[in-house]
């Protein structure tokens, strides 16, 4: 069943990749995020072009998360003012970002930072959450209660000005820390090239303490504006969308990421922190691998003419 | 007196050519190929097509022949990895013009066999032989004394990156060169197979078929091959490229609307 793509320019195994499309989909409904992380290496690995992979992905990340935030949006979890603030914040960041990275390229430094910012971010957010979550699901099993949070009200959230209402997340805080938080994960996005879920999800729930409830449709919201935006751009200004692969990862995205929200409300908001966690931080590790071990092949070979 | 006669006749009918005469002192080779044209269709798999071809050769002399197939030429950029600080990262890329996006050489036995170092270079035969380059890192300057010496700022790591171009692409199945990929099958008669792997370019190939004596080549045709998409395939990609605008929303406004159909359709209630 191999088919072959009109603009990546090879054959892959059909059913493989809307398998694929169907897993992405199920972590990204499940815990709120794209899921590009998982999904670029893989695609890679079948052998599409990197830039190809980038780009098609995200249609297959605002598919399936349109799919589940609605899901999400029946079970009054998105916050849908919170989403438009960090949404607003997202994309001048990703504009920048996408400024950002091409200044990088004329330096030669673009790789490092890259290869740098995966293994920091990845590995030091997935290294805190699962300290975090594992110390909340012990406390749980052992019957203590919930430390006291020692500053019930950040100076960072509630000192600064341009107060906003949330009463979905039952917030009361500054519009500048969720507008900077989405600056900050837009320019990520640009460089790194993944949608920032991974960042996001943490980020709602440690800086923005919004609820558990409303964190993973709200981030959902915030990614499917993102990643049509990049979709878009990428499609138009450098015609690497690949709308066959994008058809079949969005088969199984849709349906992946359905079941994904559907189990997501049969787990704790901890245990499915600690599963993100482990994945994000196996990532990591294995990204940081690769820039500690000896290639077998010292040349690579990059597409297009750049 | 048969040779003046033969040529008026050839002129006077350009088509169709006449085999050329046994009697003609100057050794001729003819060749085909089985397909013109390859279609790049959604099961595109790959594809073999045949050449095959005959020497005519009055005082049938010891001949060689080498098929050389190029296609489109695509310039590739390339990085290596280098340690920096303990990490393995990749350098600043390096870009080679006059690389074949498809290249093949075939012929009867290894090309080293059959001529010189010279001529396999003046002809690009062999992927050792390609005019491969890479202009951005050269320069000319005077050295000893001597003008317009061509460096390269790639220093004598040059012949790496050189051989890098070339292995990764027979990693890929592009590049190949087979020292029994031409066969006679009979006197005078051979016959080459041409295997297109699915990452082929699409384009106009370029086949080569030169005849070689006594380590020249004497006598060559030239055919081309087009590899060109057809159908669905050929329109989505002018989409893309030509009003790639209107492909980009288009495609995430379906992204859009399948996940709206998806969740719709998943209701429970």
């Amino acid at each position: 069943m191999d088919i072959y793509l009109p603009i990546a320019e090879v054959a892959v195994n059909a059913p493989l990749i809307v398998l694929l499309g169907a897993f992405v989909g199920f972590i990204s409904g499940m815990f709120g995020i794209g899921g590009g992380f998982l999904m670029t290496p893989m695609l890679v690995f079948l052998g599409i072009p990197a830039p190809v992979a980038v780009s098609s992905m995200a249609n297959h990340v605002a598919a399936s998360s349109m799919s589940s935030v609605i899901a999400y949006s029946r079970r009054r979890a998105v916050d849908l003012r919170m989403g438009a603030v960090l949404a607003a914040g997202g994309i001048v960041g990703a504009f920048a970002g996408v400024e950002l990275f091409r200044w990088l390229r004329l330096l030669g430094q673009a790789d490092l930072v890259v290869s740098v910012s995966y293994l920091l971010f990845l590995s030091v957010i997935g290294g805190l959450m699962l300290m975090e979550s594992l110390g909340a699901i012990l406390r749980r099993r052992r019957g203590d209660p919930a430390p006291p949070r020692r500053d019930r009200r950040p100076v960072w959230l509630y000192g600064l000005p341009l107060k906003m209402r949330f009463p979905r997340s039952r917030l009361y805080i500054s519009v500048i820390p969720p507008l900077a938080l989405g600056a900050f994960v837009g320019v990520l996005s640009a460089i790194m090239g993944v949608g920032g879920g991974f960042i996001l999800v943490p980020a709602m729930v440690y800086i923005l303490r919004m609820p558990a409830g409303t964190v993973v449709g709200t981030s959902l919201l915030q990614i499917i504006v993102t990643s049509s935006l990049t979709g878009v751009l990428q499609a138009g200004r450098n015609q690497t969308v690949d709308i066959v692969l994008a058809l079949l990862l969005i088969a199984g995205g849709i349906v992946g990421a359905q079941f994904g929200a559907r189990a997501s409300s049969r787990f704790r908001a901890e245990e499915l922190r600690a599963v993100l966690a482990l994945i994000v931080l196996l990532v990591g590790l294995r990204m940081g691998l690769g820039l500690f071990l000896t290639p077998d092949e010292p040349f690579v070979l990059l597409s297009g003419t750049g | 007196m048969l040779g003046p006669i033969l040529a008026v006749a050839t002129a006077a009918l350009p088509s169709p050519p006449l085999p050329p005469s046994p009697a003609a002192s100057a050794p001729v080779i003819s060749a085909a190929l089985t397909d013109t044209t390859v279609q790049v269709k959604s099961d595109f798999r790959g594809a073999r097509i045949v050449l095959y071809g005959a020497v005519f050769d009055a005082a049938a002399r010891p001949s060689d022949v080498v098929v050389l197939i190029r296609g489109p030429d695509q310039p590739v950029r390339l990085t290596r990895k280098q340690k920096v600080v303990g990490l393995w990262l990749n350098s600043r890329p390096v870009v080679f013009r006059g690389a074949p996006g498809f290249y093949r050489a075939a012929s009867n036995r290894p090309l080293d066999d059959i001529a010189t170092f010279g001529v396999l270079r003046r002809l690009g035969a062999g992927v050792d032989h390609l005019p491969i380059n890479a202009p951005a890192e050269q320069h000319i300057e005077t050295r000893y004394g001597v003008r317009d010496i061509v460096v390269s700022s790639l220093g004598p790591d040059y012949y790496d990156w050189r051989r890098a171009v070339v292995r990764l692409k027979e990693k890929s199945g592009l590049y190949h060169e087979d020292g029994r990929g031409v066969r006679f099958v009979d006197r005078g008669l051979f016959r080459a197979e041409i295997a297109l792997p699915t990452g082929a370019p699409t384009g106009v190939y370029r086949a080569d078929i030169l005849l070689f004596q006594d380590g020249k080549p004497v006598s060559s045709r030239a055919r081309t091959l087009t590899v060109e998409k057809v159908g669905l395939e050929r329109a989505l990609y002018v989409w893309a490229h030509d009003r790639p605008w209107s492909y980009g929303l288009a495609a995430m406004a379906f992204a859009l609307a399948a996940g709206w159909a998806a969740s719709a359709a998943f209701r429970r209630d």
